[in-house]
């Protein structure tokens, strides 16, 4: 719980930090809905996790500003969650990139495709934004992973 | 009852997320409410103190290259301030002796962005100035070179800024000198279009473009870019022009907010 907590704190100051001053070209990396997938990957209670992405994603609307549309966080994080703390054990010490990339990936997708209001049927630009994102997101979750060590703590917690 | 309990128990995680995912559509189709807007709005203002240090170290950072560009800006104004001040006294004299309306001037307050929002791609800012600065919704909002959008909602102390930038946004432009009228959106980054120009009017590149007096928000005559292609609609019945927009979206950091609509 304490480890869950100091990342909480970690994740909303690093996601300030990327909102304020490292956008490139206003793209960020989405550094909650990376918190969720690597709790989400420890967690084997799926309704725990998908009970804390929503949560997390309401709160955090309600702290960081995302836009004109409210409940597109909770969305997204609730369902992240859930297919996340699915993953076993096993899949996690075998593949744990794949599978927090994979996430990431739908993470994203899901977010923007809701973020653009179905801009998606009239045109595609809404995949150039999220593949950005996803690859911001990619890079400086890859960087988090092996400056905090976290899939020794995720499999720890799994344990 | 049994198995009902039994029901709920073995499906419990799938029933979690259904529920989880209905009340996330349910606060989307909410989202424009009134009531939901005010409450985020507050709750925003609320927990701004968070946003505060990095937006001095942003502005901290960008502090001296700006001086330097607004020096500069300071002195190509100066000089062009100069002749205007000559065309408008004429200006003034040739519309007395014609009668025309006086031209409304309007206020403009300084506001610094306090949040472009987290994975957001520029669609809208929060701002921090609120209706307690007298910030009403559908106010414009310019950069120092020109529009970058409207406000859309408004708290006591923040409002929400709906940029340009937004796929939703339109706004009704004339182009310069002959005022051809037409519509305005976004395409990417700094670049809109303006369709509905008829086919017959007189536009080149490099013509300037500004906010019509057809607008229902926007004062007439506030700089918006500049023409840089010009093509025919896909029905050949107008033209479209490919507009570069005077403000760069991804580097606000200040934006100016009219205390007056139309």
């Amino acid at each position: 719980m304490k480890d869950y907590v100091k990342y909480l704190i970690i994740s909303i100051l690093l996601q300030l930090l990327f909102s304020e001053l490292i956008s490139i070209n206003g793209v960020q990396p989405n550094i909650l809905l990376l918190f969720i997938i690597f709790s989400s990957l420890s967690i084997s209670n799926a309704t725990l996790s998908t009970l804390l992405g929503f949560s997390l994603g309401f709160v955090g609307e309600l702290i960081f500003y995302s836009g004109t549309i409210f409940g597109i966080s909770s969305l997204t994080f609730s369902v992240v969650g859930f297919f996340a703390s699915k993953v076993s054990n096993n899949f996690v010490y075998r593949n744990f990139d794949f599978y927090w990339i994979i996430f990431s990936i739908l993470g994203i997708f899901i977010f923007s495709f809701f973020k653009y209001e179905f801009y998606v049927f009239s045109n595609l630009k809404f995949i150039l934004g999220a593949i950005y994102m996803a690859m911001y997101t990619i890079f400086v979750g890859f960087i988090l992973v092996r400056l905090l060590s976290l899939k020794n703590e995720i499999l720890n917690a799994q344990n | 009852m049994l198995n009902s309990f039994k029901f709920l128990k073995n499906y419990k995680d799938n029933l979690t997320l259904a529920i989880c995912i209905l009340l996330s559509f349910l606060l989307i189709s909410q989202s424009n409410k009134e009531f939901f807007n005010n409450f985020r709005l507050k709750s925003l203002d609320f927990f701004s103190f968070l946003y505060s240090p990095f937006n001095w170290i942003d502005n901290q950072s960008f502090l001296i290259k700006r001086l330097e560009v607004l020096s500069q800006e300071n002195l190509k104004l100066n000089l062009e301030l100069n002749l205007l001040k000559n065309q408008d006294s004429e200006n003034a004299r040739l519309r007395d002796f014609v009668q025309l309306k006086e031209k409304v001037s309007i206020d403009f307050i300084g506001a610094d962005i306090l949040s472009r929002g987290f994975s957001s791609n520029l669609s809208s800012v929060l701002v921090d100035r609120g209706s307690i600065d007298g910030v009403k919704v559908n106010f414009p909002v310019m950069s120092s070179k020109g529009i970058i959008g409207k406000v859309i909602s408004v708290s006591d102390n923040a409002s929400e800024v709906q940029l340009i930038s937004d796929v939703n946004f339109r706004m009704s432009v004339k182009i310069l000198p002959d005022e051809v009228e037409g519509i305005l959106r976004w395409v990417n980054d700094d670049y809109c279009e303006v369709f509905e120009v008829k086919r017959t009017s007189e536009v080149k590149i490099q013509d300037i473009v500004l906010s019509s007096n057809l607008s229902p928000f926007f004062p007439e005559d506030l700089p918006v870019g500049q023409v840089i292609g010009i093509y025919d609609s896909t029905d050949k019945t107008s033209k479209i022009l490919r507009i570069k927009l005077f403000s760069d979206l991804t580097r606000i950091n200040q934006v100016f907010i009219g205390l007056k609509n139309k």
